[in-house]
């Protein structure tokens, strides 16, 4: 296949520092055996490829999922989402949500969207949502 | 042929396939050189096949491959994945191709180059839109909001493009080539008192002088009505033009409007996510300037709280005194705002025309005082809104939109107010002009002028209107009265150059200049020249000038955007009379979209309160369209309602503007369509015409409206099933655990089931209830269905051969199936056990098991006893460690059933409705088995659980079910047995490992690509190790089925989840396999994103009976020996059921 001895290591993304999820992108799309999340250039294209505007929003939706799903256990679920508020808000004081507000967030997102009330969003859940969004198509994109 | 089902999906998306495959293709070349080109369309398919030896086969191959290849794209592969797919996919259509027809190669070949080629030219192409990488620098740096802006300044340079060359093409190069020269005649030579100033700036700048005789304004245009040798109709093309420029807008506003809102047809209005919008589609991955990263996440910040305020709001009413009072007020304050600035607009318009009239040389201001109001009014009352604003105290959002509407309220009332000057000054030009035409004419003419006076009165000033009264009464009393006004009136400007066109023109064109002033000077000052202050002062100043007081300045989306929509405004209002204000508009776009990338580069921030507008949205257009309209009244009132001027312009010494088309039909038409356009515009056509269109317009719009009704109607519908459909899903997923069957039939004979059995279990074991209170009862109910095999089983092998729905339920005799098999040919077939022994009537094996039942809970030890005897036969080598087991069975099972309840009350919200219920029972089902073998039944135990949560999440079995293993095993960790703990080990650390580096896309496919294969091979490996089961069980028993396991592992990434390794039988396997593949191949095809989970539940359903069927067969292959085993197969089918 070639190419698979180039690494790329996760902080080569100078320009995507400022994103909050630029460690679970490289996890998401790392397919690094040792689990240093590095990139090959195969995942570096893939990632692309997903962030390109080419890319169906079933796709982007699809790695959007796993990219909220920290835990990788193929669902969100309140302890996702806590984290994914926290990368969102980041990490100053008077930034971050307290526990009340926390609480209440995750209990009106679920409500939204979680239609079987398993207390957790699943991946087709996750999809109906984004897909009813009028711009996370044209915002889940990256340019070079 | 490889995963049948992926095709479906291939075939619903045609359109997208090509581009895609394009990409993919591109993508794919990097590595594979050496693959010369070949067809991939599949139009030129559509021939007759070639004859190889099963062309029909040969060509739905390739016709395969090759929509696996166009859809590559849309799948959710790595990339590693996708090449390897394609690459196979390509070698096979390469193949298989040349024996189909050696023509469609060299086609294939032109077809691939012409792909290339159109690919090379709009990569050349993108080259040269303009500011592109520009564009996309901002975006990347500010996100898409931002960008939206300077996509629509883009679109709107666009049209200012196009409606420059419509009248530079068809008005300005035509008077310049082929018009009288400049001075020839009277309206296009600078009067002599005016010559000496005409080229001081301060005359250039007031647009007068050179420049007020200049093509710039209307008044240069001759009247000829042909000019140059070809005979070329300047005055017709210059009204049509006029006409076209309002037309062409108005047509690309509407088709851009259609268009987009095509594209947000999908998002339904109606279904409103507020939170998790707000929470998934927050972060705009364009996002790459961190200080941009910064005010984004303040945003995010912002809005979430907003939300949750806002919902905590809902919840508890509140005092609104206080907050309605200050909204009066914030209201009044816009009012009076509003109308102070429509106020001094009108002053001012009014006061520079008396000083115009009192006044032979005017200021630099008094010149300039109108356009600088109307500009400082439109920068500064913008600002002074925002602060009414804060004291509304709406929520951001409306405070946004108050804000535009306000804003554009007032640009509106600014022009309105300024064209109505305007206007009112060019009725006193008329006005005199006509006076001055009585006086020149005297009485001959006068009933002409005077027919036309009178029309005007209602929007004269009091002046002027004295003035027309004068004038009405001067050709009936005295002459010498109006000429002493005119000459009064018009002493200023000899009426012989009046034109209030090029008046009109020039104001526009003025404005426009100014704003573009202001808006330089406000970007270089409020942007610029702040931002230089706080980055700079910042260190050596008494507060934090960053973050505190003057901070950077933000960049406001909205009113830029309103801005704009201002400009273009302005410039559609004077277009008609200044036929190079597009021209000058464009420039002034090409400025401002370089002035505004840079200092929003430089020195701008993202405004905090991000309005989102994506391009798909409508509002800015709409905002447009608004605009267009409200600036094309004026200009079609000036032309309908005003007489053009004598003296200058094409249109001089017409009655009305438009007069230019009938005139020039009369006179340059045959007779035969000037009759034609008679009987047309006459009222015996023109009347039912209207009355047709009223008619044509009600229906359109009823049949829009019965549209709009049913189109809802349907929505709601799709919501319906679509919710309908994600319960029965769930219902279904969790039919396969043993719950919530959807069918009506199947609960009542469940229910029935476990009423009959729950007396049974009263008859059979007496003494239990008292140990475990209320989960007892029901746990002896499931128990107790044991003995009622013959009953309950035969009542669910009818519903199970019956319907489709309860094909559904059968699968859950494979998850079941395995539990039995593995209590069973262990127990049964080799010990030859009284109890066990494969008899023909079931019910005679089953009293015996019946009575171990009863006979062994009492006392722990007979239980472990009959354990004893059991396993004995097979396993000397292990038996010590049975032994241990079993004595700590009774203990373990107190403890889960201590447990159990807890555990699931916690998991409780986890599952769905009847849950709770569920998971009871297949506790108890559980017992059943375990009673032969401790060591199954704690087995079974796990493996209930981890299948259990699988189904939850329907659409990903593996990777759910591989995490839900971890919790439960932690719950049972208690368990003392060291094998048990093992087994955990080894579950957790396969759970681990096939955890992380490959989850979801990874999965699915390895499946996908191997059905044939795999049901083979699988049939193979069960029947194999169903053998050396029989023959050496004590290997199982001790750890070799790890290695089993492990070889399932390897050869299967997707059986990893199925970690109770141990006397897992294969039948189980197999099945559970050919389960999630149809999972996953399911999901493959629903990854169409148009299919909706509609199909994809229905596909589940589907593939899952096909899958059911070659499992149930193997499953009677292997128990050909014992009738019991297939007799237990339905018995877990109704336990697991239950």
């Amino acid at each position: 296949m070639g190419g698979s001895s180039s690494l790329l290591p996760q902080e080569a993304l100078g320009e995507y520092q400022a994103n909050p999820f630029q460690h679970r992108i490289c996890h998401v799309f790392s397919t690094s055996e040792d689990g240093d999340d590095s990139m090959s250039f195969e995942d570096f294209l893939d990632m692309l490829s997903v962030f390109s505007d080419a890319a169906t929003s079933d796709i982007k939706s699809r790695y959007a999922f796993r990219i909220f799903d920290f835990d990788d256990d193929g669902v969100l679920d309140g302890k996702d989402l806590e984290k994914l508020v926290n990368c969102l808000t980041g990490q100053g004081e008077e930034a971050r949500l307290s526990s009340i507000e926390m609480e209440q967030l995750i209990r009106n997102v679920l409500e939204e969207s979680d239609i079987d009330k398993d207390g957790t969003i699943n991946l087709s859940e996750f999809q109906h949502v984004i897909s009813r969004s009028p711009d996370f198509v044209s915002s889940f994109k990256i340019v070079l | 042929m490889e995963a049948a089902p992926g095709t479906a999906a291939a075939a619903a998306k045609p359109a997208k396939s090509c581009k895609k495959y394009r990409m993919g293709k591109r993508h794919a070349n990097i590595y594979t050189y050496q693959e010369p080109p070949h067809s991939n369309s599949d139009e030129d398919i559509s021939e007759e096949k070639a004859d190889s030896q099963d062309p029909e086969q040969v060509f739905q191959n390739i016709q395969y491959q090759k929509e696996v290849m166009s859809n590559i794209r849309c799948r959710p592969w790595p990339m590693r994945q996708k090449l390897r797919v394609l690459r196979q996919a390509k070698e096979i259509v390469l193949k298989y191709e040349g024996r189909l027809t050696r023509t469609r190669g060299y086609q294939a070949a032109g077809a691939e180059l012409w792909r290339k080629f159109l690919r090379l030219a709009y990569n050349f192409v993108v080259l040269f839109i303009p500011w592109e990488m520009r564009i996309k620098k901002i975006e990347s740096h500010f996100g898409s909001g931002v960008a939206s802006y300077f996509i629509f300044l883009r679109w709107l340079f666009g049209i200012n493009i196009v409606l420059t060359i419509m009248t530079g093409a068809f008005v300005v190069l035509p008077e310049l080539l082929a018009g009288a020269p400049f001075g020839s005649t009277v309206s296009k030579t600078i009067r002599q008192e005016d010559l000496k100033t005409a080229q001081d700036l301060d005359t250039i700048w007031s647009l007068g002088g050179y420049l007020q005789y200049s093509v710039l304004f209307y008044g240069y245009y001759g009247s000829d009505r042909k000019i140059g040798k070809a005979g070329y109709r300047l005055p017709l093309a210059y009204f049509l033009v006029g006409m076209a420029v309002f037309a062409y807008s108005f047509i690309i506003l509407l088709k851009k409007m259609a268009k987009n809102s095509r594209m947000s047809l999908a998002s339904a209005s109606d279904e409103n996510y507020t939170f998790c919008w707000r929470l998934f589609c927050a972060w705009d991955y364009l996002i790459g300037n961190p200080e941009a990263a910064e005010s984004k996440a303040a945003a995010i910040v912002n809005s979430i709280r907003e939300a949750i305020l806002e919902e905590q709001e809902k919840k508890k009413s509140k005092n609104l005194a206080v907050t309605i009072s200050l909204r009066i007020i914030a209201n009044i304050l816009v009012l009076l705002s509003l109308t102070g600035s429509i106020y001094i607009i009108y002053f001012v318009v009014d006061r520079s025309q008396k000083l115009e009239n009192n006044k032979r040389e005017l200021t630099l201001w008094e010149k300039n005082e109108v356009s600088v109001v109307v500009s400082l009014i439109t920068m500064i009352a913008p600002s002074a809104f925002e602060l009414v604003a804060a004291l509304e105290m709406y929520h951001p959002r409306t405070t946004l939109r108050f804000q535009l509407a306000r804003v554009l309220v007032l640009y509106l009332g600014n022009l309105y107010s300024l064209i109505i000057a305007l206007l009112d000054k060019v009725n006193s030009m008329s006005v005199t002009n006509s006076i001055y035409s009585i006086y020149q004419v005297s009485n001959n003419s006068t009933p002409s002028s005077a027919t036309g006076t009178p029309a005007k009165e209602d929007t004269l000033s009091a002046t002027i209107s004295d003035a027309q009264m004068n004038s009405s009464e001067s050709h009936a009393q005295s002459l010498p009265t109006a000429g002493s006004l005119v000459n009064n009136t018009a002493s200023s400007n000899s009426a012989q150059n009046q034109c209030w066109e090029t008046y009109v023109g020039q104001e526009m064109l003025k404005l426009s200049i100014i704003d573009m002033i202001f808006t330089v000077a406000s970007i270089l000052l409020i942007d610029f020249f702040r931002g230089l202050c706080v980055r700079y002062l910042s260190d050596c100043w008494c507060w934090d000038l960053e973050s505190k007081f003057p901070e950077y300045g933000e960049f406001k989306i909205a009113e830029n955007v309103l801005h704009l929509v201002y400009n273009q405004g302005m410039i559609w209002m004077g277009a008609f009379f200044s036929p190079c204000l597009p021209a000058f508009n464009v420039l002034k776009l090409i400025g401002l979209m370089y002035l505004r990338s840079w200092a929003v580069l430089t020195c701008n921030v993202p405004h905090q309160q991000v309005f989102r507008a994506s391009r798909s949205n409508n509002f800015y257009l709409a905002m447009l369209l608004f605009m267009l309209f409200l600036c094309m009244l004026p200009t079609i009132f000036a032309i309908a309602r005003y007489k053009p001027s004598l003296s200058c312009g094409p249109f001089s010494g017409q009655e009305k503007i438009y007069d230019i088309v009938s005139e020039t039909i009369q006179n340059d038409f045959p007779a035969w369509f000037n009759s034609v356009i008679a009987y047309i515009s006459s009222p015996v056509v023109v009347l039912p015409a209207l009355l047709l269109l009223f008619m044509l317009i009600y229906y359109l719009q009823s049949i829009a409206r019965s549209l709009k009704f049913t189109n809802n109607q349907l929505r709601m519908k799709i919501q319906a099933e679509r919710t309908e459909d994600k319960k029965k899903v769930v219902q279904m997923a969790v039919g396969q655990n043993l719950v919530d069957i959807p069918d009506d039939q199947i609960m009542s004979d469940f229910t029935q089931n476990s009423e009959g059995t729950r007396f049974q279990s009263l008859d059979g074991s007496d003494k239990r209830p008292d140990k475990d209170g209320g989960l007892i009862s029901q746990e002896s109910s499931v128990r107790a269905s044991t003995p009622r095999k013959n009953g309950s089983v035969l009542n669910f092998e009818s519903p199970v051969s019956k319907g489709t729905r309860i094909q559904t339920i059968s699968q859950t005799v494979p998850h079941a199936v395995p539990s039995t098999d593995v209590a069973r040919p262990v127990n049964t077939t080799p010990t030859t056990s009284a109890s066990l022994t494969p008899a023909p009537s079931v019910s005679s094996a089953q009293k015996p098991r019946n009575d171990h039942t009863t006979n062994r809970y009492p006392s722990v030890v007979h239980g472990s006893a009959s354990e004893l005897c059991k396993t004995k036969p097979y396993t000397p080598v292990t038996f010590k460690k049975r032994i241990g087991d079993v004595h700590s069975e009774p203990l373990f099972r107190k403890s889960i059933r201590q447990v159990n309840p807890d555990a699931f009350g916690a998991g409780a919200p986890v599952f769905v409705g009847r849950r709770p219920h569920a998971t009871r029972y297949f506790i108890v089902n559980e017992n059943e088995p375990r009673k032969k073998s401790a060591r199954s039944t704690s087995r079974l135990q796990r493996q209930f659980r981890i299948e259990e949560p699988e189904d939850i999440v329907e659409l990903y079995p593996c990777n759910v079910r591989r995490y839900v293993v971890q919790t439960p095993q932690c719950m049972y960790s208690p368990h003392p047995s060291e094998d048990e703990e093992d087994e955990e080990a080894l579950g957790r650390h396969y759970v681990k490992r096939s955890h992380r580096p490959r989850s979801l896309s990874d999965l699915r496919p390895a499946p996908r690509f191997y059905i044939g294969d795999r049901a083979d091979g699988h049939v193979l490996t069960s029947k194999v190790h169903y053998k050396s089961w029989d023959d050496g069980f004590e290997l199982d028993l001790d750890r070799p089925p790890y290695a089993y396991k492990k070889v399932h592992l390897k050869n299967v990434e997707a059986d990893q989840h199925y970690l109770e390794p141990q006397v897992k039988p294969k039948t189980k396997h197999m099945l559970e396999q050919s389960l999630t593949e149809s999972d996953s191949v399911s999901i493959e095809s629903s990854s169409d994103p148009q299919n909706s989970s509609n199909d994809q539940y229905i596909q589940v359903i589907h593939s899952k009976e096909k899958y059911l069927k070659p499992g149930t067969k193997l499953t009677k292959k292997k128990s050909n020996t014992n009738i019991e085993l297939n007799m237990s197969e339905p018995n877990e089918l109704v336990c697991s059921n239950v």
